[in-house]
């Protein structure tokens, strides 16, 4: 085993994390034998590791000459690891003689008592002994191109687009279909403001359109990524319409002449001819923005009635027939006949419930608030209220969240205006059955807030406000290596704190491709998103973590093992030897585990580095016969 | 580390909690200079106060103590704390604010941080951060990871024995500091100044009933169930007993047209559902019952967080809750329509009831900016479908609850979305000078 070099020693910082750590691990003991280990020089504690003041206990070390290497015990690295980083560098340090131990997530939260403390101070000896063996490294710099690309053109791609545009960058738009404006393009007044959906479209168009920066791509579809941030390398397929209903939709906007004009009310807007034969194009981008939207549920055949009735309808196919609607004696005429009593039902796809609720084709329960869907279905009863007075509503609900601004005045008004509300239970949901009784339909519910008593409702129309599911993108998701969550929507770096990023550098979400949301929070996260884009590509250059795996040319024998055990497909074969473009390499070290010879090395995991943390965890702590941890299950 | 005051600066974002941090951190990081303007002696906010956060149940010091140390580190960031507004003059792009710094009695530029004078004074007062429940001394610093690390000397408890001005290694303790009048330029404001909870709800609505010591609101909650609280786990205000039964009523002052506010506060559903939580994971046999009308769960991830809790055992009580009285042993007696049983009023005890409080502005402009507010209190919105950060006025951009209540995660995207706008309106001034060139 290699000893470390002369050089001052290393500082053990063990946090408390208020109480987070300290409740369940004795901290004082861990520091005590912190400072016994191999050249620590010194062991501290305090109450926020994280905070000023601790960093500024690493600091003072650094400052002082007393360490230059530095191990921290606190909560997981990916909360905190860069923080630490940054107080080596403001002490004048390379940020990689760095080592972290979790004694949090691995410790406190879920083991307590004696065996709690040892297993921290096992995993702390495990960071010491690594952090004898690492070295200085330096982060790897590529150039970034002022460039941007938006991937869907709903109201997120065309803010993103107008933004990015605006922080003075190229940027390219990719819309899968020959429209702009995604489902914007087919409401008619929006909730809450009562703004119409085609002047805001129209606005926001026109922001994007009057810029010389940004280049629309209707038909269009990425196919492949490589690359990095700063150089993404992407191939845009250009097809022209795939589908009937595309094609139809644009032979109609072709005939009105609206091509190359605002928007056409249900369809979107045309910016330009498709292409009539497929296209192919490649360039290079800095980042990619994912604003692809989302796609309705569709209510399965039997679901309320649904497609068993024609008086069952989605909200969206209310709001299409509204459009062209008239009014009769007060009442709100569908389908030539007037609807004297109607029922919306909410929830419907959505906060379905394991056991109760049937998963859709792929084997997935929508098991989240659809957030929009309360609102969008007020909104359109309390226009049908005003507008027909005489036609009766019954809102079926489960709980009417109505949670933004000018949300509960909606809600206050539609009661006001007599939208009569009815609490169901999920367990005991609305049934619609056909009816002659000079209504077309019967809905029986029971009133959870009234003795669960069951009423029995006649109507002429059952309106279903269907839920938001994440969009069909699985190609485009694995092009762009994107994960996606346990509710099928793109997944963000933290919900909390990075909401508009991802895992990979140089990727930013928009909108409803990330969760559920209304016009305004999406256009909101596209304008943060563009600020995030903005600030890394207007500079010029990105700084990458160094933490890549290296070939040994003259000990590859170019047997391509690492060609296939790269999952991200970045190992080429280079003048007879492997090589691994290091902005491109996530680090993952699978390729430096399965090479024979031994030719790579993955930085700051070295095999060396690693087994020196195994064999302390093995030697310093061995547990004793019977010692074993308690696991509390907290 | 020292405050420093410059007198240009390309934006100035008022409020320093998650709101003002971000939008500082995304203005900065955009190469535009900032100066961060708080009120109180630190920056944090609200977010920085609260226990756990829902539905991640990350700690709230975790995720926002590194926040505060970037914006305290960035190059672009100058932070003013103790810091007051007293008017804006000036237009868009050349706006004159006009600032008023209180004294804090220490010299930000002496100080070491070593804490010597907070331990050596002898003067104890209830700590404003720990809402009473714990003490503090006359010069203190609010809490383990407030930024800046200098203390503040509060004169109202300060007896000016002179200890600390004794104990001070570097002299920096100054009692005759005045308050500073500051003048910044700056072309472009944002504006992040949060909220705080309807305190005089209570009173108005139950009268005699609501003043009881066991009756938390729930700011007082999130600071006893905090790790770093005062007692380090949930105690009955009024005699230290480990309460056995929570009562959360919700909706206590929102939602009400009557004796509140119209307007839903967006957020205490999901916290009561977390303090719930949190309580059930410790205690499986505590009697916790939220009185709630609906329980809205409606961001990412937070309908099966609410799931969760039902599976847990917390009741969830579908009426309105009132507060009746209290019992012989300093229970909270809370009173429902029974809308699922029997109907009619039904009443119950808890040890320990805790109010869900309507959220209001934390500032209102009042004459001292050029900007309008809606009909609910908060800052009004010039597009609110399209740019919903643009205030009323040209070159003055919002962000947080300032711009209507919101969660954490809605506050950050909505910061990010503010400091697009407005380096982008920034951008624009840079354009129009070098074409006027
Ligand atoms: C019935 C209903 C009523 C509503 N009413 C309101 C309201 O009144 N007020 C309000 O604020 N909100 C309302 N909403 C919500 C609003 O529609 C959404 O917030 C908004 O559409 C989200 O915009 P987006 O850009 O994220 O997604 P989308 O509108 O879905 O746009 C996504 C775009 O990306 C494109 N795309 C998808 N996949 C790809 C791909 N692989 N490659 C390239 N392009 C792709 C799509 O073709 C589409 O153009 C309503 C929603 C519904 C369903
Ligand atoms: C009990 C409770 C629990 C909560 N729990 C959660 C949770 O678990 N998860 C979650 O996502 N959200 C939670 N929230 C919501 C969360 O607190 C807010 O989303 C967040 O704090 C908003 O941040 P902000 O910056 O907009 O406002 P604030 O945190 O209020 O910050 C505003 C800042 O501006 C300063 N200021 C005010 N006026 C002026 C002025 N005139 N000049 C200078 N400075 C000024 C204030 O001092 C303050 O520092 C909770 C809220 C409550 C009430
Ligand atoms: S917004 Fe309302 S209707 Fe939609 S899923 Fe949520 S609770 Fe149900
Ligand atoms: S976040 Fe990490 S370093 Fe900060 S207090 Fe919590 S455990 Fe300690
Ligand atoms: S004693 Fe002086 S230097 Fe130390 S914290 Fe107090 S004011 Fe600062």
């Amino acid at each position: 085993m290699s000893e470390r070099n002369q050089g001052p020693g290393i500082g053990v910082y063990v946090c408390h994390c208020g109480g987070n750590i300290s409740d369940h691990v004795d901290v004082d003991k861990v520091a005590e034998a912190a400072a016994r280990m191999p050249d620590v020089v010194t062991a501290r504690l305090n109450p926020f590791m994280c905070s000023d003041p601790g960093q500024d206990l690493i600091m003072e070390d650094i400052k002082a000459g007393l360490i230059d290497r530095v191990v921290v015990a606190s909560c997981s690295p990916s909360l905190h690891e860069t923080t630490f980083r940054n107080a080596l560098v403001r002490a004048g340090m390379n940020p990689y003689l760095y080592v972290h131990a979790n004694i949090r997530e691995q410790v406190s939260w879920v083991a307590e008592g004696e065996g709690a403390t040892k297993k921290a101070v096992s995993l702390v000896a495990s960071a010491v002994a690594k952090a004898r063996l690492i070295r200085s490294l330096d982060p790897i710099r590529v150039e970034a191109k002022d460039h941007a690309t938006v991937i869907g053109g709903g109201v997120a791609g065309l803010k993103a687009a107008r933004d990015l545009a605006m922080h003075g960058l190229q940027v390219v738009l990719v819309e899968k279909t020959p429209f702009l404006g995604g489902w914007v393009a087919r409401l008619d007044t929006l909730f809450p403001t009562g703004d119409d959906a085609v002047e805001l479209l129209n606005t926001l168009y026109r922001q994007v359109s009057g810029l010389h920066n940004v280049e629309i791509l209707t038909c269009a579809q990425l196919v492949a990524q490589e690359g990095y941030i700063g150089n993404f390398r992407l191939k845009v397929t250009r097809r022209p319409p795939q589908t009937d209903e595309e094609r139809k939709k644009l032979a109609w906007v072709r005939a009105s002449g609206q091509v190359g004009a605002g928007v056409v009310p249900f369809v979107g807007i045309c910016p330009a001819e498709p292409p009539d034969d497929p296209e192919e194009s490649e360039f290079t981008t800095g980042a990619v923005i994912m604003a692809t939207g989302f796609s309705a549920y569709e209510p399965r055949r039997g679901e309320y009635g649904y497609k068993e009735h024609p008086e069952v309808v989605t909200l969206a196919e209310l709001i299409r027939q509204m459009a062209g609607g008239t009014s009769r004696d007060g009442h709100l005429v569908i389908n030539g006949k007037p609807v004297k009593t109607m029922a919306m039902i909410h929830c419907v796809g959505s906060r379905q419930i394991p056991g109760l609720h049937e998963p859709g084709e792929d084997g997935r329960l929508n098991q989240y608030c659809s957030r929009t869907c309360c609102n969008s279905l007020l909104h359109a009863a309390l226009r049908i209220r005003r507008e027909h007075p005489e036609t009766v509503i019954f809102n079926l609900y489960r709980d009417i969240r109505t949670y933004g601004r000018g949300h509960e005045e909606a809600y206050i008004a539609a009661s006001e205006n007599q939208v009569r509300f009815i609490r169901f239970l999920p367990g005991t949901p609305p049934a619609v059955r056909r009816e002659d009784n000079g209504y077309a339909l019967s809905v029986t519910v029971r009133d959870a807030l009234f003795h669960e008593d069951e009423l029995e409702i006649p109507v002429d129309l059952v309106v279903l406000g269907t839920g938001m599911q994440p969009a069909p993108i699985k190609e485009l998701t694995e092009v762009m290596k994107c994960q996606t969550g346990r509710d099928g929507f793109l997944q963000e770096v933290h919900p909390k704190i990075r909401p508009v990023e991802v895992a990979s550098a140089g990727i930013f979400l928009a909108g409803t491709c990330q969760a559920p949301m209304d016009m305004t929070e999406t256009v909101a996260a596209a304008s943060a998103a563009s600020a995030k884009a903005g600030s890394i590509l207007s500079v010029g250059a990105v700084e990458l973590e160094p933490f890549v795996s290296r070939v040994d040319t003259l000990k590859c024998s170019a047997c391509c093992t690492c060609l296939r055990a790269c999952p991200y497909g970045v190992p080429k074969i280079v003048d007879g030897a492997a090589y691994i473009e290091p902005a491109s390499c996530y680090g993952c070290g699978a390729c430096a585990a399965e090479c024979p010879g031994k030719a790579i090395t993955l930085e700051h995991s070295t095999d060396e580095q690693v087994l020196a943390g195994q064999n302390a965890i093995i030697r310093f702590q061995p547990p004793a016969v019977g010692d074993r941890h308690e696991e509390t299950g907290r | 580390m020292p405050e420093k005051v410059q007198i240009q600066y390309d934006a100035l974002v008022l409020g320093g909690g998650i709101a003002g941090m971000q939008a500082a951190l995304d203005l900065a990081e955009q190469g535009y200079t900032v100066a961060l303007v708080e009120r109180t002696e630190t920056i944090g906010g609200n977010m920085i106060k609260l226990s756990k956060v829902f539905p991640t149940l990350d700690c709230a010091s975790c995720i926002t103590t590194p926040k505060m140390a970037a914006v305290a580190h960035h190059r672009n960031i100058t932070l003013m704390t103790l810091c007051e507004l007293r008017g804006v003059g000036g237009a868009a792009g050349d706006f004159e604010v006009k600032v008023r710094q209180q004294p804090r009695y220490v010299d930000t530029d002496r100080c070491i941080g070593c804490m010597k004078c907070e331990m050596g004074c002898p003067i104890l007062a209830p700590s404003r951060e720990q809402h009473g429940f714990a003490g503090r001394k006359a010069i203190y610093v609010p809490f383990a990871s407030a930024i800046p690390q200098v203390p503040r000397l509060d004169a109202e408890s300060c007896t000016l024995c002179g200890k600390c001005a004794g104990l001070c290694p570097t002299g920096a303790i100054d009692y005759f500091q005045k308050p500073r009048d500051l003048k910044i330029r700056t072309k472009a404001l944002v504006l992040a100044t949060g909220y705080k909870l309807l305190r005089d709800y209570p009173a108005r609505a139950w009268g005699e009933a609501a003043d009881q010591p066991n009756l938390v609101d729930a700011l007082q909650m999130e600071c006893l169930l905090a790790p770093a609280g005062p007692y380090k786990r949930l105690l009955r205000p009024s005699d230290g007993k480990e309460p056995e039964s929570v009562a959360f009523i919700q909706c206590a002052g929102s939602r009400d047209t009557q004796l509140g506010v119209r307007h839903c506060s967006r957020v205490c559903c999901m916290y009561n559902i977390k303090q719930a939580t949190l309580l059930k994971r410790e205690h499986p046999g505590m009697r916790l019952a939220i009185y709630c009308m609906d329980v809205r769960c409606f961001g990412k991830g937070y309908e099966q967080f609410y799931r969760n809790a039902l599976e847990m055992g917390v009741e969830f009580v579908r009426s309105k809750g009132v507060v009746t009285g209290r019992s012989d042993d300093d229970g909270v007696i809370v009173r429902h329509d029974d809308m699922e049983g029997s109907g009619g009023p039904r009443l119950d005890t808890f040890d320990m009831g805790v109010l869900s409080l309507a959220i209001v502005p934390a500032w209102t402009p009042d004459g001292l900016a050029p900007v309008r507010v809606a009909e609910d209190g908060f800052l009004a919105s010039r597009q609110p479908k399209l740019s919903s950060t643009l205030t009323s006025s040209e070159g003055v951009f919002m962000a947080g609850v300032a711009a209507g209540p919101k969660d954490i995660v809605d506050t950050v995207v909505e910061a990010g979305a503010a400091a697009s706008e407005a380096g982008i309106f920034l951008k624009g001034l840079q354009a129009g000078r070098q074409r006027a060139a």
